[in-house]
């Protein structure tokens, strides 16, 4: 990394108007918190407050763009309820009694209450202006008027962070955990009114991102994913692993519920194999990041065990996909974070590091940590009771010192190892659910060590065939050539045709697709291309994961071909060529055809109709169909598994394969 | 709880005379199992009694499954070389319908309706107003009539028992324990809790099973539990988060 600070592209968003989102000295959301944030960002030298090309100026949302996710009668209710009672000269007028009830109704009708979240004077525009914000940052990286005008192209942020925003709870038509107006959601929706874009948004507070996720549940243009403790015990109580979407919005929405007492390792272990395949399926134009720190073990909401090492990797992470994937394009917001002074201020300063490409200090200011460290010394005791309140093992009761945290002030849960067995399986069920097998293949979980390596003696048993076969075909648009075994070093040398880009929406991401899998030492590859070097068509055979774990001999076959080259009997070429294998008779093959990843569009055809197509063309192969209780298939009628169990398999294990079609999935909660 | 409070109202029907297969579709299109077969009051020769309170409800004629339809169908293939019946799509629902049903009324309670739906193994209820109980003046009546006002299904029922646990609702599951059955703790949670301004979602206290201690299940309506646990610990009210120790043993 450049240890010279490179501020020009990024920007933070912040007004001190933000500060008065404030609901009371006994209130867990401290704007403290953000306070000691910008104090230890200019005592570290990592933000400079003169520089004007590092901020970002905001404004409030106006009431018709928060009219783009929240119910007028709501905003009216905020409006209301923003009144101090003895400044509102129409109240005189009336019983003051009267009106204490009427506002009471109105408050519980709203969401509002003492509890959570209870009405302030002046709620409405703090509110506002918190939305503005982060519509401000959204407009700004996308390019929108609304982001404000910059000099020239190179002065427009292409990061912003906004760290009051990020108020993920609210709901269209109420206020729910702390959260007034939801800022994410009014800001993508903004942008998606003035022009087409996908936008993919990850929450990693340690609460599910139920707000956002129901402004945009149908909506196909906006991914939400979420990576929260498991609403079993945790408020609000969604992000439920099947809550995929809804519509033509299923498949665009993800939640990976943790267990509680997750530690660092798991959750990264989970983080990488969900985000990366995710990101590329979706292909976003901007990510929206949201980077609630309560995930941390000291936070006195929640029940995870995270330090600031997977805190770190989360930022860095949401980094590399903004710039793999949309040319950098990414808006990161705080969210929650409730131990005020020793993990908020060092998290959002190491987001602020990691969006600026700067590099963090170990240690954290001197000045700051004497500032800071008697705030925290005032509550320490307090704190220390919610910990034991809350389940947890005694925190380490010191001020930290340096930026990131200590590994010894975080002793190992005592049921590590189940914790994270049950995360694997979550993860496992949910890539299953989200992700069509060729990227699975092409992204294998980092916790799955397959034992098929060397697929090619597996396959060609009797050994007598060369490594990679090729094969001339004719086809109506020209000769083909059909290779299988394909090695990296040949993807590499061929380029994909402009219209492979069924799985990652990109020819050039769907070859990096084909790379993966051809490096894969447990899938193979067969490709058909043209004589200049265009792969027009792909089939992979690797062994079946996750909900098939457990056979040796289990291989499921996936099929793509380019949609310029369709209808011309290439599918059924490849397939029969792919499948001419010593071992064919030795082994059982699958394919599962999900409907909603099927290009019925293009073909203009019906789910029904492709559904018959796939069946023949798997047919032709001496595939048949089975019904089967696996989650994907059993979630569409249009969804369909086809096997083709070979005839040298050992009756036991064909008898074990057809009671797994009929098992029930293993989740933590059945 | 009353099954009126329960029981979808928006209901998809059939009358008598439509065919078989429009009622085919109409299971396949809204993934039903049943439909209610129905007679609207203008199509009835009703004597001159225009002045029912609902005169919207329709009169209830039967119930056709899927089954129903099914059986006709594969019967229907089997005699289709050897009689001269209609094909199966064009027969009609009045032909296969079932007439004789199980019903239960909108004050019937919950819990009967439930057993009814378990013990006859049935996947709905048609919920019935008869015509006497509509009518101020019975000597009027010509014939007794049956109106069909909802529809009760397995799913409703299921729907009800998530929301009445307070899933829908944004919140937390607090476990008090009940030592005895005595409800001292829970009283003692639930003041605390509305010291706190704490909103609660839902209350469960079921009679004890076998092998599971006898507790409270509380939804709280709050992301900030600490402060009511701090308060709990305090008072040495013993309370846990929903099923950790179960969980730990089940998958340990």
């Amino acid at each position: 990394m450049d240890d010279r600070p490179n501020l020009s592209r990024s920007r933070l968003a912040f007004d001190q108007g933000e500060l008065a989102y404030d609901f009371g000295p006994e209130h867990p959301m401290k704007p403290q918190r953000i306070v000691a944030l910008i104090d230890l960002l200019k005592t570290s030298k990592l933000w400079n407050p003169d520089d004007k090309q590092c901020q970002l100026p905001i404004r409030a949302a106006t009431i018709e763009e928060l009219k783009l996710i929240h119910s007028e009668a709501y905003i009216t209710a905020v409006q209301q309820l923003s009144v101090p009672e003895e400044i509102d000269p129409f109240r005189n007028e009336i019983d003051t009694e009267t009106t204490q009830i009427i506002m009471r109704e109105l408050a519980e009708q709203y969401g509002f209450g003492e509890g959570d979240t209870p009405p302030i004077p002046g709620m409405h525009d703090i509110s506002a202006l918190i939305a503005g914000g982060t519509l401000v940052a959204l407009s700004a990286v996308m390019g929108l008027p609304e982001g404000g005008t910059f000099t020239s192209e190179n002065d427009r942020p292409l990061h912003v962070f906004h760290p009051t925003g990020g108020l993920h709870h609210a709901w269209a038509e109420r206020a729910s955990g702390f959260c007034v107006y939801n800022d994410v959601s009014v800001a993508i929706a903004r942008l998606l009114e003035e022009r087409e874009a996908k936008v993919l948004y990850i929450d990693f507070d340690a609460h599910h991102g139920d707000g956002v996720q129901r402004s945009f549940y149908d909506d196909p243009r906006v991914m939400t994913i979420s990576l929260h403790e498991t609403g079993r015990y945790l408020f609000p109580g969604t992000g439920d692993v099947l809550e995929v979407g809804d519509g033509l919005g299923r498949g665009y929405a993800a939640n990976l519920p943790l267990e509680p007492f997750t530690e660092d390792d798991s959750y990264i272990e989970a983080m990488n194999s969900l985000l990366p395949p995710l990101v590329i399926t979706f292909a976003p134009d901007v990510i929206i990041s949201n980077h609630g720190c309560d995930t941390h073990a000291w936070d006195p909401l929640t029940h995870l065990e995270l330090t600031l090492s997977s805190i770190q990797a989360q930022m860095r992470l949401a980094h590399q996909l903004a710039h793999s994937y949309c040319q950098g394009r990414w808006v990161a917001v705080g969210g929650g974070g409730y131990d005020v002074y020793r993990v908020v201020p060092r998290a959002w300063s190491m987001l602020w590091a990691e969006i600026s490409d700067q590099t963090l200090p170990e240690r954290l200011p001197e000045e700051w940590v004497q500032r800071w460290r008697p705030m925290w010394l005032k509550e320490a005791e307090l704190e220390e009771e919610i910990q034991q309140a809350l389940g947890k093992a005694p925190g380490v009761a010191s001020f930290p010192t340096t930026f990131l945290d200590r590994r010894e002030d975080f002793p190992a849960q005592p049921r590590r190892i189940t914790i994270t067995r049950t995360n694997s399986r979550t993860v496992a069920f949910l890539r299953q659910l989200l992700l069509p097998a060729t990227v699975r293949k092409a992204f294998p979980s980092t916790q799955r060590i397959s034992p098929m390596v060397g697929i090619f003696d597996l396959l060609h048993i009797r050994g007598i065939q060369t490594p990679s076969r090729i094969k001339t075909i004719e086809s109506s648009a020209g000769p083909l050539l059909l290779r299988d075994f394909c090695p990296p070093s040949l993807v590499e040398r061929l380029a994909p045709d402009s219209g492979l880009h069924a799985f990652a929406r990109l020819p050039e991401r769907e070859h990096q697709l084909l790379l993966n899998l051809a490096k894969s030492p447990d899938c193979a590859l067969a490709l058909a291309h043209t004589p200049e070097g265009e792969i027009v068509a792909q089939v992979t055979l690797a062994p079946g994961d996750d909900w098939w774990d457990g056979f040796e001999n289990v291989y499921e076959v996936t099929i793509e071909v380019s949609s310029n080259w369709r209808s011309m009997g290439i599918a059924h070429k490849i397939l029969d060529f792919a499948l001419e294998l010593d071992a064919l008779e030795d082994m059982i093959l699958f394919a599962m055809g999900l409907s909603w990843h099927w290009d019925t569009d293009s073909l203009q055809i019906s789910v029904h109709r492709y559904r018959e197509l796939i069946a023949r063309l798997f047919g032709s192969q001496g595939f048949e169909e089975f019904a089967t209780t696996e989650p994907d298939i059993s979630m569409e009628p249009g969804n369909i598994l086809l096997v083709r169990v070979g005839k040298n398999v050992d009756q036991l294990v064909v008898k074990r394969f057809l009671n797994r079609l009929q098992s029930t999935p293993h989740l933590a909660r059945w | 709880m009353i099954v009126s409070e329960v029981m979808t109202t928006h209901l998809v029907t059939v009358t008598p005379d439509d065919s078989l297969s429009h009622a085919a579709s109409l299971l396949r299109q809204h993934q039903f199992h049943h439909l209610p077969v129905v007679k609207f009051t203008h199509e009835l020769k009703t004597g001159g009694q225009q002045h029912l309170p609902h005169s919207s409800w329709p009169a209830l004629e039967g119930l056709i499954t899927s089954q129903d339809i099914d059986l006709a169908a594969t019967l229907g293939t089997e005699n289709s070389l050897t009689n001269d019946q209609h094909p199966w799509e064009e027969r009609r629902v009045a032909e296969v319908m079932n007439r004789s049903i199980m019903r239960v009324t909108p004050t019937t309670s919950v819990a009967a309706a439930a057993q009814m739906l378990v013990e006859q193994g049935l996947n709905c209820l048609p919920v019935v107003e008869y015509e006497e109980a509509l009518n101020t003046e019975p000597e009027e009546q010509h014939d007794e009539r049956v109106f069909l006002v909802g529809l009760l299904t397995r799913s409703d029922l299921l729907i009800e028992f998530a929301r009445t646990l307070g899933a829908f609702e944004p919140g937390m599951n607090l476990h008090i324990p009940l030592h005895t059955g005595n409800p001292t703790s829970l009283a003692k949670m639930l003041l605390l809790a509305a010291e706190l301004h704490i909103k609660i979602e839902s209350i469960i206290v079921a009679p004890p099973k076998k092998g599971i201690p006898h507790a409270a299940t509380v939804r709280i309506g709050t992301i900030n539990p600490a402060p009511l646990l701090v308060r709990l610990q305090q008072a040495g009210i013993p309370y846990s988060f929903a099923d950790f120790q179960l969980e730990g043993d089940t998958h340990g």
